[in-house]
């Protein structure tokens, strides 16, 4: 890596220029509604959700394992919370460590799937979310559910700091943490090889099983906390809730290994890839297309990234 | 020449490779012109058409698909035979087995690929690109084989074996450039040889009538002696390591103790089992029985890890570098500082100033040439690759250092700076165990040499017995044949 070159500089913040183009011509065609203080707040805050399933996906994507059921993990969580909240009315204080604990334990179920019988993470995870998206319809019986607690709402969308939702922040703290865990403690650097070099890193003493095993349960745990902030959001929890959340983050996800850390999956990569997506649809929201321009957006960044990430590390094979 | 056997020689990075590539159109050349069969081809030459212009190539790899068979294989890729959209399976094993028999080759269309032993892995890919470039030419002449490094990962009856093959060719007219390393190999199997050192030609040899120093310093630019850089005997002196009752699936009963400061080497044909022993020891592979004493603790070595022989001080240097050695597309500096980071899951806070200046000084250390510890793994040359690798095994002061073929695919310049990086770690008192195919490099750096046949030591050579000759007379016993198969 060239870090001093002028060319390596606009890789790394491409993506930022881009989206700071995106919100120029989306606030020239419509100033009023685009560029409003509120329309921008109330991205930052709902799509903290989006941020924190991102984050999730990029720790066992590093160690070169895919958690499809984070999504589903997020669903399930997101109505287990609702349910005790509202059904049976338990102190938050009970339901977040249990929310939590439920979230781990998929990611434990997943890590021993996956290197017990060695099964591909990819069908292991898609397997396992599904499963978990019954036991969700099951137990909320295929309905909302509403009537969650309001001191959730209270934590997570109801207090701003400067005027933002107190969400955003939660998200940017998991972004830091993350962060810091990948580029700054030697675990980071285990993750790194377990997924670039796995028999590399097995050689040279890193516990390759107990650090996938590791990412699975960090990946489950994220989801749970998407989860219980997706019910502190919305107040309720919706049994389809995460189906939707699954393509986007992973096309923020890849999206993000495209810039700040090219060639990475990196944390502030990927909270950037987010919001450059999400300010995309809301634009063309704006602009009065309909939701039909999610999928066609959120499916070609998904292509267009791991296109992009391809092209760079094409290029760099070619200048050997 | 037509009907040539023609050797390309060079050291790793003397533009060897570059050279093929543009001959198969991967690269653009700068200046130049190419002529083929006295015609002259336009440059570059369009990638895929290669094979029109009576040029085929098969590389180190053989870009074989172990899971097809030897049929499917074969006619993988010839779209301008075989018809796209209906394959008549008979008719093609039928011409395959003309094919195979034309070139006395021991082949079944209907084997799988992954089920062939390695040379007859070499000689399908062989004929297979001396079929296309017969066929397709649009000059309707033998054509011409490049054949990149054919021979690395074949015993030496094998390569007799796959010569002959070569040779026939030869006689039905297909000129053949054989690129290698092994100049033992070039001088016995070309008719001439062209010496390429950064870049330029240094000359061309008829190999009948050249002596191998003279290639050799064509090769290296100043001549090398081949001298053991070992000497005294340090077995014995001190206790270091021991091996007791090893066994594993290849090898049974293998008893050994290496000395502080005492490099061991460890040969014999392929098959013979003694390139297993330093995964074993090293945990890389578990044994099935075994004991290892270091520091006068006992070690099972059926339940051996990698992080557990790392703690007491073993460390393995692997003949895969691309695979086992390092990771690629990571930076210098991460590779290199693994070993600190990879020991228990810890969250403190990496020094990325102190790990990459670390880096600096191992690389200057270590001879490793680079632009920054920040590059990519995959941006160096195979024998820097190799002395990084060195470089961060021998940071840690080990005890004992095991080799796999430490200097495969490495020019003669790196091989002597990584022979003296290993010598001067004996000197500090580790011990090094080493298993290589390479005689000669035996001859250089090893105190002592076992030799193995079938799973076992079959003979020991120490001190002065260690030379080039009377290895491979142990190897061999006494029925080598040097003759042309």
């Amino acid at each position: 890596m060239r870090q001093s070159s002028l060319g390596y500089q606009v890789e790394r913040f491409g993506l930022v220029l881009v989206w700071l183009a995106v919100i120029i011509l989306f606030g020239a065609m419509r100033p009023d509604t685009f560029l409003s203080w509120s329309n921008f707040s109330s991205i930052f805050g709902s799509e903290a959700v989006l941020v924190i399933v991102t984050l999730g996906l990029i720790i066992p994507l590093t160690a070169g394992d895919f958690d499809l059921s984070i999504a589903q993990v997020l669903t399930f969580v997101s109505m287990l919370t609702a349910i005790l909240s509202a059904r049976m009315g338990l102190p938050l204080g009970y339901i977040i460590p249990i929310a939590i604990a439920a979230g781990a334990l998929v990611g434990i179920v997943n890590g021993t799937i996956v290197l017990f019988f060695r099964v591909h993470s990819l069908i292991v995870t898609l397997g396992v979310g599904t499963f978990l998206h019954g036991i969700t319809l099951w137990i909320s019986d295929s309905q909302t559910i509403s009537g969650v607690s309001r001191a959730l709402m209270q934590y997570v969308i109801i207090h701003r700091t400067f005027g933002i939702p107190i969400s955003f922040y939660y998200a940017v703290l998991l972004a830091a943490v993350i962060w810091y865990v990948l580029s700054y403690t030697a675990f980071g650097q285990q993750l790194l090889f377990t997924g670039r070099g796995r028999e590399v890193g097995r050689l040279t003493g890193v516990a390759v099983g107990r650090v996938r095993m590791s990412a699975f349960v960090a990946s489950g745990i994220m989801g749970a906390i998407a989860g219980i902030l997706y019910t502190g959001t919305t107040g309720s929890a919706n049994p389809n809730s995460g189906t939707t959340l699954l393509l986007p983050a992973f096309a923020a996800a890849f999206l993000g290994a495209t810039c700040i850390k090219p060639g990475r999956f990196n944390a502030w990569g990927s909270v950037i890839a987010v919001y450059f997506l999400v300010t995309g649809i809301n634009g063309l929201s704006v602009l009065g297309f309909r939701t039909y321009v999610h999928d066609l957006f959120y499916g070609g960044a998904l292509v267009l990234a791991v296109m992009v990430s391809q092209l760079v590390s094409g290029r760099r094979e070619r200048t050997l | 020449m037509p009907g040539e056997i023609h050797g390309l020689l060079g050291k790793n990075g003397s533009g060897k490779s570059t050279l093929i590539k543009i001959l198969s159109g991967f690269h653009r050349p700068d200046e130049g012109s190419l002529e083929v069969d006295g015609r002259a081809v336009p440059l570059p030459i369009p990638l895929g058409r290669s094979e029109r212009i009576g040029l085929s190539f098969v590389h180190q790899n053989l870009a074989l698909l172990p899971e097809a068979t030897v049929l499917e294989n074969l006619i993988a890729g010839d779209h301008e035979r075989v018809n796209a959209w209906f394959v008549n399976w008979r008719a093609e094993a039928a011409r395959a087995l003309r094919l195979f028999e034309e070139h006395h080759l021991d082949l079944d269309p209907w084997a799988r690929v992954e089920d062939l032993t390695p040379v007859q892995r070499a000689q399908l890919a062989i004929i297979r690109a001396a079929d296309r470039v017969g066929s397709h030419n649009e000059h309707a002449s033998p054509g011409l084989l490049v054949l990149d490094e054919p021979t690395p990962f074949l015993p030496i009856e094998d390569v007799r074996v796959l010569f002959a093959m070569l040779r026939r060719l030869k006689a039905a007219g297909v000129s053949i450039v054989f690129v290698s390393h092994d100049i033992d190999e070039v001088m016995e199997i070309t008719d001439r040889a062209t010496v390429l050192r950064d870049g330029h030609v240094i000359g061309s040899f008829t190999t009948g009538s050249t002596d191998r120093a003279q290639i050799v310093e064509a090769i290296v630019g100043r001549s090398l002696s081949q001298t053991r850089l070992v000497g005294g005997d340090p077995a014995g002196r001190a206790s270091g390591v021991a091996v007791r009752a090893l066994r594993a699936k290849v090898v049974a009963g293998i008893d050994l103790d290496v000395a502080p400061g005492e490099i061991l080497g460890l040969t014999g044909l392929i098959g013979s089992g003694y390139d297993e022993i330093p995964y074993l020891l090293a945990g890389a592979r578990p044994a099935e029985e075994g004991t290892l004493r270091l520091d006068g603790r006992d070690r099972s070595l059926r339940h051996f890890g990698p992080a557990e022989a790392i703690r007491s001080g073993i460390v393995l240097i692997p003949a895969d570098r691309q695979r086992y050695g390092l990771a690629l597309d990571l930076t210098l500096t991460e590779n290199a500082m693994l070993p600190g980071a990879a020991g228990r899951g810890t969250l403190m806070r990496l020094d990325h100033r102190s790990r990459r200046s670390a880096t600096a000084d191992l690389m200057k250390r270590f001879v490793v040439k680079a632009q920054s510890p920040d590059q990519a793994g995959s941006e160096l040359s195979g024998g820097n690759q190799q002395k990084l690798l060195l470089g961060k095994w021998l940071q840690l002061d080990p005890r004992l250092v095991l080799l796999d073929e430490p200097t495969q695919g490495i020019d003669v310049g790196a091989r002597r700076e990584i022979y003296d990086r290993l010598i001067e770690s004996c000197g500090r008192g580790t011990s090094i165990i080493c298993a290589t195919s390479e005689f000669d490099q035996l001859e250089m750096i090893a105190h002592r040499v076992l030799v193995f046949e079938r799973g076992r030591v079959k003979a020991e050579l120490r001190g002065g017995e260690v030379t080039k000759s009377s290895i491979e007379a142990a190897c061999y016993g006494e029925t080598r044949v040097h003759a042309p198969v």
